[in-house]
């Protein structure tokens, strides 16, 4: 299913009497599946915002997100808890990604959970999760300040797509490693994508991602798309 | 030079180590000695021998004007001092745990309205209410205990408070939320053990300051005449004559105890705050 | 003779999870007026280096071999002596000027704080040479502001003069490119660039970006897993590497395609005998996971591989 955000704008009003400011204006923009639509801006662009209402975690001021042609905030609680497995995001800060005080295997285990996957199945699930990101299974009993950037980030995604996602949200998802990790996570990516048909929208501000990585580009100035 | 040096620095850094376990230690074993007090005190802290009697082997602290043994009132009353200290921080850390969570966690509404009643429990002149309200109502440690614990929760709740200000916008609390998973899950298993170290110090100077202040209100004879505590034990010193004939054995140990205990919550408190500053990151 | 030589370095750390062999034997030379380039990846032990040369490792840390500066051993100093040489003979540029820089003082109080208190210089003086500094870094007549009054790349230059205002003869930057979007990259390259020639003093760059490596420095040495794998001219290095890691670490470069290195990244408390790169290397004979290769020497400089 496509994921759209029509005429989304955003604003905030800081304090009681503050000046309303304006963070997003009038912004469309469609994800299809299989498809890679890279949305481009420098800091402060409103780009994070942007996906940010588009993953629903945060409810637009005015315009409406449709994901399969239905406005995410009036869909019956059920329909929107189908939505929030679908749509799914990755964030920037490897480090911050999981909680630092679980271990790895908790982290995914609590997912499984949520899932509702049977206790029996839990190790053979996490070992599968983990060979598709490309991980070992001796992470398993660390804690995410003992692995690397790029290994906190593959586990980050891969406790996304045992949800089985059809569009991901990824905010700037290597911009903090290395650039030599950075290929192995942008290649990573690639080919989950040509394997499970998912949409991406990849926010970056770096050309370079987007030209590797996109179909289709966006590119967003001070909250407006342009 | 270099040599002096270095050793003066492993040196520093040894006592360092020895001083940190001295804290636990003494708190500790005066746990043990509350939970043990049956097996470990020499009398029944109620039973009656000769009055006045300076320390020696019969007496090791001596006895009071009653005759009481004073070695085994101490130790049966540091049951007493303890339980009121630590069920009035258990009660002020739940709440101020609660308060906090929630007030920082959803923000808006739930938090103006949250961090209003703190506002309010804050300008409650707190141990004059406690002594007007054990003046007036019947005697009781529990009741102290209760009154402290519905009083205190407010220093927490701010600190809890921005300390979750602060986790809720790390990445693995989004993370979690775009998953899907429920507020309470987000809010027990990913932001309260990330606020464990700024609460754990906190109740340790709690329990601290309980004590403290069931000691002053035991003091000027508003506790329970029926049960021992530290306090009171200092309190009957003084109004029975124990400072004015310079009974030193009567009215230093309970307040020792006190000294003693408050300083060893103090130093945990401050090896829980030094233990959760991140290590240095190898490259 | 090198300005600094450090010789057969090696720095490990005691962990719950065992020795962490951060660096081995890690031999570098910089010579006067030059700029090297310390290139590897996360956790490969450049970071320990500089540590190392600056005496600023935790205390869990054994250190190993000899760090020569103008004939005298910097390893050896105490803490007194060694006070004395960072700042003034080495300095180091810290990555965040947002966070380095204090919000309630002047730039130029701030460049000329450590010449009052270092150089023991008036205030009158210290001020004067520190706004002669800030002038030559381009900041003339900002020499007053506060650091909120001006824009995140005349800080970083401001913050880059607070690091060189006592002259020093090696000035040292961390990462100073980590995080930052491309088009400011260029820009701070370009200031620190001049804080070394202001100074006439020699860099060490330590980066994970082999773009930055190549606009910058005259020469290259490579990590790799707390070894360095490769030295030489930085156009010899980026044009036709001698080491297979070297060429993997090229190709992952974003217009070379992305091409990412095979396998994990090595762990250093128990890093793979012989080479330690063979696990992933792409030409791999027997020998390599037997013996540890010795240097070779190359055109300009030396390389640690069989090939």
């Amino acid at each position: 299913m496509r994921l759209c955000s029509e005429n989304v704008s955003m604003s905030y009003r800081t304090g009681y009497f503050g000046k309303r400011s304006t963070i997003l204006e009038g912004a469309n923009l469609e994800i299809l599946p299989g498809r890679t639509l890279g949305l481009v801006g420098g800091s402060g662009s409103g780009k994070t915002t942007l996906g940010k209402v588009l993953a629903g975690l945060e409810r637009p001021s005015e315009g409406r997100v449709l994901f399969g042609g239905r406005d995410i905030w009036k869909m019956e609680a059920r329909d929107f808890r189908l939505f929030r497995r679908k749509v799914q995001m990755v964030f920037q800060d490897p480090e911050g990604s999981l909680n630092p005080m679980k271990s790895i295997e908790r982290s995914i285990q609590e997912v499984l959970s949520l899932l509702k996957v049977p206790k029996r199945d839990w190790h053979e699930r996490t070992l599968d999760m983990l060979q598709t990101v490309g991980l070992s299974e001796e992470l398993l009993g660390r804690r995410p300040s003992q692995v690397s950037g790029g290994q906190n980030q593959r586990i980050a995604l891969g406790r996304v797509l045992l949800l089985e996602p059809e569009i991901i949200i990824l905010d700037e998802p290597t911009s903090a490693l290395d650039i030599s990790v950075q290929a192995q996570v942008l290649h990573l990516l690639r080919e989950l994508q040509r394997e499970r048909g998912m949409g991406y929208l990849l926010i970056t501000h770096s050309a370079q991602v987007v030209s590797f990585m996109a179909h289709d580009i966006a590119v967003i100035e001070r909250g407006r798309l342009v | 030079m270099a040599e002096v040096i270095r050793a003066l620095r492993s040196a520093e850094e040894k006592i360092r180590a020895r001083w940190s376990l001295l804290g636990p230690l003494i708190f500790s074993s005066f746990i043990l000695a509350a939970l043990l007090a049956d097996l470990i005190s020499p009398y029944d802290p109620w039973k009656r021998f000769n009055p006045y009697q300076m320390p020696g082997w019969e007496h090791l602290l001596g006895t009071n004007d009653m005759g009481h043994d004073i070695l085994s009132e101490l130790i049966f009353g540091s049951r007493v001092s303890l339980a009121v200290g630590f069920s009035a921080a258990i009660l002020s850390a739940t709440l101020g745990t609660a308060v906090g969570l929630f007030a920082g966690y959803f923000r808006g509404m739930a938090d103006e309205v949250l961090m209003g009643i703190t506002d309010i429990f804050l300008m409650i002149p707190q141990i004059p209410l406690i002594i007007v309200l054990a003046a007036f109502l019947r005697p009781s440690f529990w009741l102290m205990a209760l009154l402290m614990g519905l009083l205190w929760w407010t220093a927490l709740a701010r600190i809890v408070r921005s300390r979750t200000l602060q986790v809720r916008e790390m990445g693995f609390v989004a993370g979690a939320k775009a998953i899907g998973f429920s507020d309470n899950h987000v809010i027990f298993s990913d932001v309260l053990p990330n606020t464990l170290y700024v609460i754990a110090p906190k109740f340790m100077l709690t329990v601290a300051s309980a004590m403290i202040a069931e000691a002053s209100i035991s003091f000027l004879g508003l506790s329970d005449p029926s049960m021992k505590s530290w306090g009171t034990m200092i309190s009957y010193a003084f109004s029975r004559g124990g400072f004015i004939n310079g009974m030193w054995w009567w009215y230093l140990p309970p307040g020792l105890c006190i000294t003693v205990f408050v300083l060893s919550l103090v130093m945990m408190a401050g090896i829980l705050e030094e233990r959760d500053i991140e290590p240095v990151k190898v490259d | 003779m090198a300005l600094l030589d450090i010789r057969n370095l090696s720095v490990s750390f005691e962990t719950p999870q065992g020795l962490v062999k951060a660096a081995t034997q890690v031999s570098l030379a910089l010579e006067y007026n030059e700029t090297l380039a310390l290139v590897g990846e996360t956790g490969c032990g450049k970071s320990v280096v500089v540590n190392a040369i600056m005496k600023l490792l935790p205390a869990n840390a054994k250190v190993d071999g000899r760090v020569i500066y103008r004939g005298r051993d910097l390893l050896s100093l105490d803490e007194k002596e060694m006070a004395r040489i960072r700042g003034q003979d080495i300095a180091i540029i810290f990555q965040n000027p947002s966070l380095a820089l204090n919000p309630v003082y002047k730039i130029s109080e701030q460049v000329s704080e450590s010449m009052i208190l270092k150089k023991r210089s008036s205030r009158s003086r210290a001020e004067e040479i520190s706004s002669q500094l800030l002038q030559r870094l381009g900041l003339k007549g900002r020499e007053s502001s506060y650091p909120f009054q001006l824009s995140g790349g005349m800080n970083q230059r401001a913050m880059i003069a607070c690091s060189v205002v006592l002259g020093p003869k090696i000035i040292i930057a961390d990462e100073p490119t980590k995080g930052l979007d491309q088009s400011m990259v260029g820009q701070v390259l370009g200031e620190i660039r001049k804080a070394k020639e202001v100074n006439g003093a020699s860099l060490l760059l330590i980066t994970h970006d082999m773009e930055v490596a190549r606009q910058i420095s005259d020469k290259v040495a490579v990590m790799y897993c707390g070894e360095v794998m490769e030295v030489g001219k930085t156009e010899e290095v980026l044009q036709a590497p001698s080491h297979p890691y070297t060429q993997a670490l090229l190709d992952s470069l974003p217009e070379r395609g992305f091409l990412p290195i095979p396998g994990p990244s090595p762990s250093m408390i128990d890093p793979p005998e012989g080479c330690r790169f063979h696990p992933r290397c792409p030409w791999r004979r027997d020998l390599c996971s037997i013996e540890r290769p010795v240097q070779k020497s190359t055109t300009t400089g030396w390389v640690r591989c069989c090939r």
